[in-house]
């Protein structure tokens, strides 16, 4: 930067420029304007979108967490011996699990599922009843509303208490308050000790409840399903989840957990890991697709807006001629004149582009408002807004520049 | 006396083979510092091509030109500019002021290609403002002004970077004979002060005004040749 202001000169003489042709500004603007509105839009509409899915998916005990279940070790034909022989998913599957890495797991839960008959004064229904052991109740998302959790000891022991869903309360209990009632699970009475919070989530408002199910749940503790519903002598249980938050943590995981539980299980792979490398994939590739798309409609509007501009240029540059080449006479040479109408199309791209912004900041807020889910937007969608405009901007000025700057001095001049 | 235009056999032809017109057929002229030069000529005489190979709007196509000790033919697109800029004041018939800028931002502008700062950019125009008679319009837009003040501005700015040749084509063409005549004394008072002055027109009775005259006809020096 030199001492004599000139890039200071050039910015005022490009405003004073853009002032005096305010409606060839406005049009010139536009171009920018929608380009800028249109990529930031789609970008933070997308990202809204892929947020509310990431909220949910974490509400449902989603990311983070690494499910083990059974799988029959034997497709067809009769199963050997040695497959016969074998235990199942244990408890003892869960223990070393966490042995394993135990400071990136948060959390390990066991469910051992039964289906039943439950009994009350009001309902008496064929049900899917969750025995749950560990930290299966935060790990899931719930919360206990009113009453309590299942302590320490009930957990081991095995004792005859549940906790109900909303709608399983409503189902057995219609009439009033749960806590402290008698509940037939099969054939052994229970007593509701807990009531769990309801669980509630619309992708969007006004839509139904995604989590209706998760009221139905009749929790239990697994012991007590494994000692008097559904057990055996191995204590077999139907699902282990581990919570790892670190998702870079959890791959490196999920391959020791294989070979831990293979070695265990007399190399029979009679269990089923959740693919996490899919998992990831999934999360990251989720809304790419419309990522891209807007990203396109925002470049050919940009690109669209350019030509225009570039149009627009070349017809004011006609206009202009004269000046150019009194500038040119008087000592401005061809960079003089080229700086100067790159410096008038890049500011007017700059505030084409924050009004762009604003634009789009609108226009993302209707259309998620709309959709009837929460506005997210990112420092990376301005920043790609705004880059991606700054860049066309500078292509499509560079023509007329060029041009404003090849005039002869003689010949502009003397242009009428 | 040292000379500040030198030309030998400056020739300017215009277009291709078959069509080509010779504006320019072997110019010899030399003005010395200090002269008052008036080049006059009927339209279509070659002065205006003249004019602008003079002041470096233009290039020869064929002949030498020195202005100011400095060899002007084959210099690039950018040189020409420089030497504009430091060596040469124009003053048109059509003032050619920049509308959209002040009248001081106007005769600061070519010492802002020169590089001067702002602050005395601002000083030097005030000062040449004063100097042709318009200090009190310096924030006044061109549009503003009557055409005897716009061609005060038009001096002004042409003296900015104290330039070797000033350089006035038709200057009082666009102004009535009282405005013109003012604006002729201007130049002579710029004469007395030591400037180099090269007046371009088609009246005789302007021409006369110079001490010297140079008459072109047809892309050739018909009378005036040489030094005085």
């Amino acid at each position: 930067m030199n001492t004599s202001g000139a890039f200071r000169e050039r910015l005022l003489g490009a405003w004073v420029e853009i002032q005096e042709n305010l409606g060839r500004s406005v049009l010139q603007a536009m171009g920018v304007l929608l380009g800028v509105a249109s990529v930031l839009g789609g970008f933070s509409i997308s990202d809204s979108q892929r947020k509310r899915a990431d909220e949910m998916f974490v509400k449902m005990g989603g990311l983070d967490k690494l499910n083990v279940q059974p799988k029959a070790a034997v497709r067809d034909g009769r199963p050997t011996a040695l497959q016969q022989a074998n235990l199942g998913l244990r408890d003892e599957d869960a223990v070393g699990g966490e042995a394993l890495k135990a400071d990136a797991i948060h959390g390990v839960s066991r469910q051992k599922f039964a289906r039943v008959r439950v009994v009350s004064a009001y309902g008496d229904q064929d049900r899917q009843i969750s025995g749950i052991g560990g930290d299966f109740i935060p790990a899931n998302g719930y919360g206990v509303a009113r009453g309590r959790a299942f302590s320490a000891s009930e957990m081991d022991t095995g004792a005859p208490v549940v906790i109900l869903g909303t709608e399983a309360a409503q189902v057995f209990f219609p009439k009033g308050d749960a806590l402290g009632q008698t509940l037939r699970v099969g054939s052994v009475p229970v007593t509701v000790i807990g009531l769990f919070e309801e669980r509630v989530f619309r992708f969007r408002e006004g839509q139904r409840n995604q989590f209706w199910w998760r009221n139905r749940i009749i929790a239990v503790p697994a012991n007590l399903v494994q000692r008097r519903m559904n057990g055996d002598a191995y204590r077999r249980v139907d699902r282990v989840t581990f919570r790892i938050p670190d998702l870079g943590a959890m791959g490196g995981f999920a391959k020791q957990l294989s070979d831990l539980l293979k070695a265990n299980h007399r190399l029979q792979e009679d269990f089923r890991l959740d693919d996490v490398a899919a998992r990831i994939r999934r999360r990251n590739s989720q809304g790419d697709v419309y990522d891209i798309i807007f990203l396109l409609s925002g470049v050919l509007a940009l690109v669209g807006g350019g030509i225009v501009n570039v149009n627009i240029q070349m017809a004011g540059l006609k206009e202009r001629v004269r000046e150019v080449g009194v500038k040119m006479a008087i000592g401005a040479s061809g960079r003089e004149i080229f700086k100067g109408f790159m410096t008038e199309a890049l500011l007017l791209t700059a505030l084409g582009s924050l009004a762009g912004l604003a634009l789009g900041v609108g226009f993302s807020w209707v259309i998620t408002k709309s959709l009837g889910i929460p506005l997210y937007m990112t420092p990376a969608s301005f920043l790609w807004a705004y880059g991606l405009a700054a860049a066309f901007g500078f292509l499509f000025a560079l023509y007329p520049a060029w041009k404003a700057s090849r005039l002869s001095p003689m010949e502009a001049l003397r242009y009428e | 006396m040292s000379s500040i235009i030198q030309t030998q056999g400056l020739t300017k032809v215009y277009g291709a083979n078959g069509t080509a017109v010779h504006a320019l057929r072997g110019i010899d002229l030399t003005v010395a510092k200090g002269e008052f030069v008036a080049l006059i000529g009927p339209s279509g005489s070659g002065k205006s091509t003249l004019m602008a190979i003079l002041g470096c709007l233009d290039l020869p196509t064929d002949g030498t030109y020195t202005l100011d000790g400095r060899q002007v033919q084959g210099l690039s697109g950018g040189e020409l500019a420089r030497i504009r800029n430091e060596k040469v004041g124009f003053v048109f018939q059509s003032y050619n002021l920049l509308p959209k800028a002040s009248i001081a931002r106007n005769v600061e502008l070519p010492m802002l290609y020169a590089g001067v700062g702002r602050k005395e950019r601002r000083e030097r125009a005030l000062a040449l403002l004063e100097k042709v008679g318009i200090a009190d319009k310096a924030d006044k837009l061109p549009g503003t002004l009557s055409g005897g003040q716009r061609q005060r501005v038009a001096v002004a700015r042409a003296l900015a970077n104290e330039p070797a040749l000033l350089l006035a084509d038709e200057p009082t063409g666009a102004l009535d004979s009282k405005t013109g005549a003012e604006v002729l004394g201007l130049f002579r008072e710029l004469h007395q002060q030591g400037n180099t002055l090269l007046l371009v027109t088609h009246d005789p009775s302007i021409a006369a005004q110079a001490e010297r005259q140079v008459e072109i006809r047809d892309g050739l020096i018909a009378h005036g040749e040489g030094a005085a």
